[in-house]
């Protein structure tokens, strides 16, 4: 073999697994790079998107979100609405999962179980927006049976007072985000092997130790991957609030990202809406670099 | 300490499947008995009824005197170690072993004074700090036992222990879990489906069939005097060779040769003359049969024999050979394994022995080695 040959040899080699990979980095280029890119960019420009030649503002926009007591306020009810999810989407999901997986029931009724618990799952978010403002309406089911209940005195406005509104949709995103953990976690429990359980009954082991020295200990890398996935992903959550409150009464239930599509599309300030954004994408990248750093120690 | 009663146990399953049939079974305070059988013998299940993991159908079941059928695991007084060890994978090994002590609410100085201690015995001192996953499968064999040990059991059970071992390894095993037994003197019953481990380790062997026991002795006496066919199968390797003759007069035939039997043969067995003129089972171990053209073969009679296949082992040849008479099984689905399609007998020579694949043979037996067996019952006469 001649240099020059041996060397494009050698460039081939080198080249070749990139020519591979290049469909799918112009794709993820495309569709994800690109728009962040252009997001932070339209962040630090005046009038981004409205005028064709913005000047340059700076941290202008994001001292004006700062300074907005409503950014506050969402960014409050942001994490109130994922951490109250997560956690109930987790203690939820487990208990169920650890019904469908107890010898104890039934397995007919088991079966039924299993079906009703995953209901949730099938309805996108339009539809479990629109059946919990029919189910939480003053005179809808809800407010019907608490009060045949004895348990509220009048009818409670669920989704239009300021007192009651994030609670009300934090529920409804709970209701429809649990089945993720309990088919999580029922495969999980499904994976702990048999022998360890009964070790522990010969070891003398009760109910609830067995729950918190084997089953919890076993299932912690599911739920710790999940709950972080959970919170990424809860975190954005944007059409079950604003088909249920559209982020009101009066601010209550504004989340991060009902805050930042008003301001790109009622008030058009697409600038400033780049700039909540840019903080939408600093938080989840700050969650994300936690997951990637969880998953890489395993 | 305890001795272990088996009383007309049985086991069955909602399928009206019979897993046990009638077990009766008397374990003495110190003994190391193997429960041993071909996979799906009811072995296992039986050890998990004496753990309580397995409810009792109907029989009754004592453990140091006290009758145990209804009572829960924990209450027992046994620990068991498992086939996969069962060890935790998110604790220590200090804390594997400790677990039922934590469970039982004893003092953290108590439980390392006695993890120590048990470490010591099983050498695992350097090891407490680490997780299971860190260790060879050896390793982790012994954290299983010290899990066992570290309660003081009446019995210890054990289910198949050595199976994940390799080869080299689990003879080592076999010697240091012996050993253990006989320092820690603690009642112990032990399946396997490996009849090696059963000859080495048992003060006596139980060999179980389809639920129900076919013989329960010393290794030697199941070896000397199997009772029948099956245990004669079973028991040693290769397996005992089985053969359908005919007795006539002193002479055994088969095919197309013939056995002289001396008196000793009938003086021993008083019921052998009433099968003079009918079909007959006899069984003769490889290490029994001898290449005619060594020393140690001069002796004996001979018979044909066809080599089909030679496993040179070293220290012995394993020799495949075709005669001229119809195999019996003995029942031992394991047994099928030792037989190849060509040959219907197998042979131990010493390696001096010089037969080849495909050559004619002489073939020398001990005569006084024959056992026989009733044609249908398979009973040992």
């Amino acid at each position: 073999m001649t240099r020059q040959k041996r060397s494009r040899h050698r460039l081939k080699r080198t080249v070749a697994p990139y020519l591979y990979l290049s469909p799918s980095l112009v794709i993820i280029g495309l569709l994800m790079l690109l728009p962040m890119v252009t997001v932070i960019s339209y962040s630090f420009q005046n009038s981004a998107v409205l005028r064709r030649d913005p000047s340059f503002a700076g941290l202008k926009h994001y001292q004006a979100i700062f300074a907005d007591p409503v950014f506050w306020a969402s960014l409050w009810h942001t994490l109130y609405f994922t951490c109250m999810s997560v956690v109930f989407h987790m203690t939820i999901g487990m208990i169920f999962a650890l019904m469908l997986n107890s010898d104890r029931i039934n397995p007919t009724l088991r079966n039924i179980l299993r079906v009703l618990y995953i209901l949730p799952w099938l309805f996108t978010a339009v539809i479990i927006a629109v059946i919990w403002r029919l189910l939480l309406e003053p005179n809808g089911v809800v407010n019907s049976i608490l009060m045949q209940l004895g348990l509220i005195g009048s009818k409670i406005e669920w989704f239009s007072s300021p007192e009651t509104a994030l609670h009300a949709v934090t529920f409804a995103n709970i209701w429809a985000g649990y089945p993720l953990f309990m088919v999580s976690l029922l495969a999980g429990l499904q994976g702990i092997p048999k022998d360890f359980y009964e070790a522990a009954d010969i070891d003398g082991a009760k109910g609830y130790q067995k729950l918190t020295f084997i089953t919890i200990p076993q299932l912690m890398p599911i739920i710790i991957s999940i709950s972080l996935l959970d919170f990424i992903w809860t975190m954005q959550v944007f059409p079950l609030i604003w088909i249920t409150t559209g982020g009101g009464p009066i601010y209550s239930t504004e989340v991060l990202s009902t805050y930042t599509y008003k301001l790109a599309f009622s008030s058009y300030n697409l600038s400033q809406a780049s700039a909540s954004a840019v903080v939408i994408l600093l938080i989840s990248l700050g969650l994300t670099l936690f997951y990637i750093r969880y998953q890489k120690a395993r | 300490m305890a001795e272990v009663i088996l009383e007309n146990i049985c086991k069955t399953y909602g399928n009206n499947f019979r897993a046990i049939d009638r077990l009766n079974l008397s374990i003495e305070d110190g003994e190391f008995l193997i429960l041993v059988g071909p996979s799906g013998c009811g072995k296992s299940t039986a050890l998990r009824m004496i753990a309580g993991l397995e409810d009792v159908t109907s029989g009754s079941l004592r453990i140091g005197g006290i009758d145990v059928v209804d009572m829960p695991p924990k209450d027992r007084d046994i620990a068991m170690v498992f086939q996969s060890y069962a060890l935790y994978p998110h604790m220590t090994v200090f804390e594997n072993i400790a677990f039922s002590m934590r469970l039982a609410g004893k003092p953290k100085a108590e439980r390392k004074k006695r993890v120590d201690e048990i470490a010591k015995i099983l050498q695992l001192t350097s090891l407490l700090d680490s997780k299971p996953a860190n260790l060879s499968g050896g390793q982790r064999q012994r954290v299983a036992m010290g899990r066992a040990m570290v309660r003081e059991p009446a019995a210890f059970l054990m289910d198949e222990p050595l199976s994940n071992l390799d080869a080299k390894l689990r003879v080592q095993m076999r010697a240091e879990i012996t050993s253990l037994q006989k320092q820690l003197g603690v009642t112990t019953i032990y399946v396997t489906h490996d009849q090696t481990e059963a000859m080495t380790m048992g003060d006596r062997v139980a060999v179980l069939k389809g639920g129900v026991l076919q013989q329960v002795d010393t290794p030697k006496r199941l070896y000397e005097s199997p009772v029948n066919a099956f245990v004669a199968g079973f028991i040693g390797s290769p397996s005992m060779n089985l053969f359908e003759g005919t007795l006539t007069g002193d002479e055994l035939t088969a095919g197309t040769f013939a056995i002289q039997l001396r008196d000793a043969a009938f003086a021993r067995r008083p019921g052998l003359r009433s099968y003079a003129g009918r079909k007959i089972v006899f069984g003769i171990r490889p290490e029994h049969l001898y290449d005619s053209s060594l020393e140690s073969g001069r002796k004996y009679q001979t018979l044909p024999a066809k080599v089909t296949s030679i496993e040179e082992l070293g220290s012995e040849h394993i020799v495949h050979l075709n005669i001229d008479a119809v195999r019996v099984d003995s029942g031992d689905p394991d047994a099928v394994r030792d037989f190849g399609l060509a040959s219907n007998a197998v042979a131990k020579f010493e390696p001096e022995s010089t037969v080849r694949s495909g050559s004619e043979i002489r073939l020398a037996l001990d005569d006084t080695k024959l056992h026989f067996f009733d044609p249908e019952t398979h009973l040992a006469i």
